[in-house]
């Protein structure tokens, strides 16, 4: 019998794998992973670190009290990245193509360059995220930022496409810390269901000002550039659109589920102890003595984690516009003889990114502020010219938007042009 | 026929005013409309819009067409709106901002701007603008740019793709393919950039062979039929003809110049170096299709009294000018042929050894008027690479290699073919 055994168990394996396999194929979730990624991505790529630090500083101040906006934020989310995985997909050219092509020069130039500048001082924060979390950690500045940089810089240089993409998906599942860290504040769930169901909304500045800047942080314009140029350069066909919805969709749902349970950690712990926090390395400090040193390890881990996702979707959505823009060969798959520009545009803003950082008192703050603003000036004109664009029936053929999705699309792209210009009157006024 | 001069950039008339007969204003210019099929699309109509009318204008009722007038033939009230067919090619619809990639589908650059010109008079796309230049004429800003670049010790210079390297107008163009990319035409086999340049019109192959240095040129021009080959040459600056033409084995810059009228031959000839200018002035005298047309004059000849030694060392000096090095000729001081040595026997000799002790003699000759299938066979024959080819004095005049004759041993279907357009 036992001589038999190493004949039979090899057998009963492949036998379970083929069963395993055509389970999947009959429900064609092989074919829907293979096209899963770019939505995943572009989604958590706007949980970054900027991202965190608003959701954990709505969680303290606020409490449960904006959890409620999260569904209205999942909601437009999906909306808009699915119009960007569908013009990918039916038109197999990435924004800064499209945009350039119907709508000339001068509007291309005016969006790269507020596009360029944004996703600059977006990238500085990201890296300035991965300091502050190592930091946490104990490690210095100078040790975490260019290491960091360079793995970013070496995966996307020297892997190929689908390399960088598992690596990146891989990464997104570190977000799962934070349902950890929420689950682990052991918040009381019925108050969390009531406060969502009936929320109370309260009509002072503060607290207006804090849903717009939840809103600002999770659609932002280099969300929507990344998830259409990666479709592009991940070659999904017109007969995979819909998978290609599917990954939208859960890229949209597993951003804002993250950014549900940070909101609930520091809406648990911080928010009844009174604790006023600035940034996410704030909260990931002071749920040390509150909640323990693994929640707030935890904590900063998924900082870390969430900079050094943005650290790679930030200048690739830069290269991919750019190159686009201006007709250059890109293509993560390609060497640096191939696609120059395009890799030359990601090193330059890594190096940029990681060495302003390295620069001793920047002034960070200003920076941030400087590229929330540039961002919110950003966002209407991108959403307006992305609905102009997926109406084109020259260019979307039969997948233009019906006419529901219009009027939710163009009533959803209202709301949100007027709360940016809110957000941006308000903050300089203030 | 409308009055154009000079060229002009489309941004540099889109959205202007068009006006009619009297002076009114039709409306703007928003497109133009080309043929297709040519290599350069001619201009065929105006897009003008006017509010919610557009007016296709035919390029012959066009009076006056530049930078600062746009003028038609006709009265306002003469025109009747327009719809525009499936099929039009419109070029600020269709090309302009397109991208632009190479042989291979590897994107390059975007159409920045499209320049039109005269070609065999018609106004015609000449020319995509893909520099910097033409960027800033599209943002109403060249004038500035270009000052502004100038403090910088810039020169803002236009950088153009002539339409003839792109691929030829067709409706719903999603990209433009380059036919030839200019950093790669050098790099090129000689063969395969033979095969680009006569795909390409023929006012534009001297153009392609302007861009390519003096060796590259003489072996891509070496790869055309004889009459192409002529054509180029004519076309070329005389300077730069007779540079090639150096550069080409005597015998195929004679056949080159055997078919250019007299008088232009005789001139590129007095333009090259002495030596060269020998050689292919003696080549030119024989027929063609004799031994004496077929020949190249460089070959290596020694005298009888010369040591292998010394023959070893010379044959490295005079090697790298020469087609074939396989044989050395003996020949005495009045060039005499005495008899012949392969680079196999002169090898294995002994140093001191005389050349006249080792050379195989007599030997078969061709005379200068021989047939050129009688040279194919008798170097078939002998199993030569090259055979001599002697006066009636036994004066050796050159040598017939067997490349040059391998056409007419091959059978038909595997012949070299000579690309002609």
């Amino acid at each position: 019998m036992s001589a038999l055994l190493p004949v039979v168990q090899p057998g009963i394996f492949i036998m379970v794998i083929e069963r395993l396999k055509q389970f999947f194929v009959k429900r064609r979730i092989l074919a829907v992973l293979a096209v899963i990624g770019p939505g995943v991505i572009a989604g958590n790529a706007g949980n970054d670190a900027g991202g965190i630090a608003t959701y954990s500083i709505v969680g303290a101040r606020e409490g449960y009290g904006l959890l409620w906006a999260l569904l209205l934020i999942t909601f437009a989310l999906a909306v808009i990245q699915e119009m960007s995985a569908r013009m990918g997909v039916v038109t197999g050219k990435g924004f800064g193509d499209l945009v350039r092509e119907q709508f000339g020069v001068r509007v291309t130039l005016a969006i790269m360059t507020l596009f360029v500048f944004a996703n600059l001082t977006v990238t500085i924060a990201e890296f300035a995220g991965i300091a502050a979390s190592m930091e946490l950690f104990g490690i210095h500045k100078y040790v975490s930022v260019p290491v960091s940089a360079f793995v970013v810089w070496f995966v996307v240089v020297k892997g190929n496409f689908k390399q960088v993409e598992r690596f990146m998906i891989v990464i997104s599942l570190v977000y799962f810390t934070y349902v950890v860290s929420g689950f682990m504040a052991n918040p009381p769930w019925k108050e969390v269901a009531r406060q969502i169901s009936f929320p109370q909304v309260r009509m002072d500045r503060d607290y207006f000002l804090l849903f717009i800047t939840m809103v600002g942080t999770t659609v932002t314009p280099y969300m929507q550039f990344y998830l259409q140029s990666a479709v592009v350069d991940k070659g999904v066909r017109v007969e995979e659109y819909s998978y290609a919805r599917y990954d939208a969709y859960v890229g949209a749902f597993m951003t804002v589920f993250i950014a549900f349970f940070i909101v609930l950690c520091t809406g648990t712990i911080l928010h009844p102890a009174g604790v006023i926090i600035d940034s996410a390395e704030d909260a990931a400090k002071a749920l040390e003595p509150l909640a323990g040193p693994f929640s707030a390890h935890l904590f900063a881990l998924g900082l870390l984690n969430a900079s050094f996702l943005a650290a790679f979707v930030l200048p690739l959505a830069t290269a991919y516009g750019l190159s686009e823009a201006f007709g250059w060969e890109s293509g993560i798959n390609k060497t640096f003889s191939e696609a120059p520009q395009f890799l030359g545009f990601y090193t330059a803003f890594i190096v940029i990114g990681a060495g302003i950082i390295m620069i001793p008192d920047i002034p960070l703050i200003k920076i941030m502020f400087f590229s929330q603003t540039i961002n919110g000036i950003l966002l209407p004109i991108v959403l307006v010219i992305m609905l102009r664009l997926v109406n084109d029936r020259s260019l979307m053929g039969d997948y233009v938007n019906s006419r529901r999705m219009n009027i939710i699309t163009w009533a959803m792209v209202l709301v949100l042009i007027t709360l940016t210009v809110l957000l941006l009157v308000t903050s300089f006024l203030s | 026929m409308p009055f154009f001069a000079g060229d002009i950039f489309v941004s540099e008339v889109h959205r202007k005013p068009v006006l009619d007969r009297a002076g009114e204003e039709i409306g703007k210019l928003t497109d133009i409309t080309v043929g297709q099929g040519d290599p350069f699309p001619s201009v065929t109509a105006l897009v003008v819009k006017s509010g919610k009318l557009t007016y296709l204008i035919p390029w012959d009722q066009i009076n006056l067409f530049n930078k600062r007038v746009i003028s038609v033939n006709l009265l306002r009230d003469q025109l009747s709106p327009a719809v525009i067919e499936p099929a039009e090619v419109l070029i600020c619809r269709d090309i302009l901002d397109k991208q632009i990639v190479d042989i291979n589908g590897a994107k390059l650059v975007r159409v920045n701007d499209l320049k039109l010109g005269d070609v065999n008079g018609r106004v015609s796309l000449i020319a995509a603008d893909i520099g910097l230049r033409g960027i800033l004429r599209r943002l109403g800003v060249e004038a500035r740019g270009e000052r502004l670049l100038s403090v910088l010790r810039y020169r803002l210079q236009n950088v153009l793709i002539g339409w003839h390297y792109l691929q030829p107008v067709e409706p719903k163009l999603n990209k433009l393919t380059l036919t030839v990319s200019r950093q790669k035409a050098a790099q090129l086999h000689p063969a395969d950039l033979a095969e680009i340049i006569s795909e390409v019109s023929q006012k534009e192959r001297s153009a392609i062979f302007g861009s390519l240095d003096v060796e590259t040129a003489a072996e891509a021009l070496h790869e055309l039929e004889p009459s192409v080959q002529a054509d180029i040459i004519d076309d070329m600056s005389k300077e730069k003809a007779s540079d090639i033409l150096e550069q080409m084995p005597p015998d195929e810059a004679a056949d080159v110049l055997g078919d250019l009228p007299e008088a232009k031959a005789q001139e590129l000839i007095n333009l090259m170096e002495k030596d060269e200018a020998e050689d292919v002035q003696e080549l030119l005298e024989h027929e063609e299709d004799t031994a004496g047309g077929l020949m190249t004059t460089e070959y290596l000849a020694f005298p009888p009294d010369m040591t292998v030694e010394d023959a070893i060392r010379e044959l490295r000096l005079e090697a790298p000018d020469v087609e074939t090095v396989y044989y050395l000729y003996i020949t005495d001081d009045q060039e005499r042929l005495l008899g012949v040595l392969s680079l196999k026997s002169l090898i294995m000799a002994r140093p001191e050894t005389l050349l006249q002790d080792i050379m195989r003699s007599p030997m078969k000759t061709l005379s200068l008027d021989a047939e050129q299938m009688d040279v194919a066979e008798f170097i078939s024959k002998y199993n030569l690479l090259a055979a001599p080819v002697v006066d009636e004095n036994m004066v050796m005049r050159g040598i017939v290699t067997v490349d040059d004759v391998v056409d007419f041993l091959l059978p038909p279907a595997s012949r070299k073919k000579r690309r002609k357009i």
